[in-house]
């Protein structure tokens, strides 16, 4: 077996990144991330919910800073 | 101790070198990040989809938040947060979570097994089984060793040290 070489890393602008949390919203959870971010901050949608669930909050660039 | 850098982007770069070179040991999925630019706001770094690992029907997804902060002995990145999940058949085998921020009350390091199991009025798999900080390393290295996830590459258990070292 040969030592292959490290993987691919793809960076995405801001507007990249927000395409990408709308078409996986979209495709985990049949909602559109503007709709899934105002939901999970309302409390409406718990992150454990589901993995999807947790799979796109991960995603959203404003998680993480109520520190 | 954190592997520590003189500048940020330096850390950061240091930082998503290890991550990939990890993720290579199980799969060919590339990792997508947000382009780094000093910022308050966390940054994000995660496998562009769930990946199919070779060796039987297991996956693996990964994602991470961070920051670069600056210590006294120069810039190292801190993870924040993280999903690591493990699927076995398309469903999720076992998950390992951090997300200290956000509307949950669930705010430490815990885990999530795919286990059908009721326990009283809840299920097992919706239980927040607690754990101290998991490692993504210890992870990819539970889904090799453990699971029987074939490696992709030979070096794995280097990669997996010298990840555990930060």
């Amino acid at each position: 077996m040969a030592t292959r070489t490290d993987n691919e890393i793809r960076e995405l602008s801001p507007e990249e990144w927000d395409q990408r949390v709308d078409e996986q919203a979209r495709k985990r959870l049949g909602m559109s991330g503007e709709e899934f971010e105002r939901r999970l901050n309302a409390g409406e949608i718990d992150i454990d919910d589901s993995p999807d669930v947790t799979r796109v909050a991960m995603m959203l660039p404003l998680h993480a800073t109520h520190k | 101790m954190p592997h520590t850098s003189k500048t940020p982007a330096e850390a950061v770069e240091h930082y998503r070198g290890r991550t990939v070179r990890l993720l290579s040991c199980v799969t060919s999925v590339h990792v997508v990040v947000r382009a780094y630019h000093l910022s308050d706001v966390p940054h994000e770094l995660e496998l562009a989809d769930t990946a199919k690992m070779r060796g039987g029907p297991l996956s693996i997804d990964v994602a991470e938040e961070y920051e670069v902060r600056q210590g006294a002995d120069g810039w190292h990145v801190e993870i924040l947060g993280y999903l690591y999940a493990i699927g076995y058949e398309g469903r999720e085998l076992v998950s390992y979570h951090w997300h200290p921020s956000g509307s949950s009350p669930i705010t430490w390091p815990h885990m999530h097994v795919g286990a059908n199991i009721q326990v009283g009025d809840r299920w097992l798999g919706k239980v927040h089984l607690p754990t101290g900080a998991v490692g993504l390393e210890r992870v990819v290295a539970m889904a090799i060793a453990e699971l029987g996830a074939k490696p992709l590459r030979d070096d794995w258990e280097r990669l997996i040290g010298e990840a555990a070292i930060r």
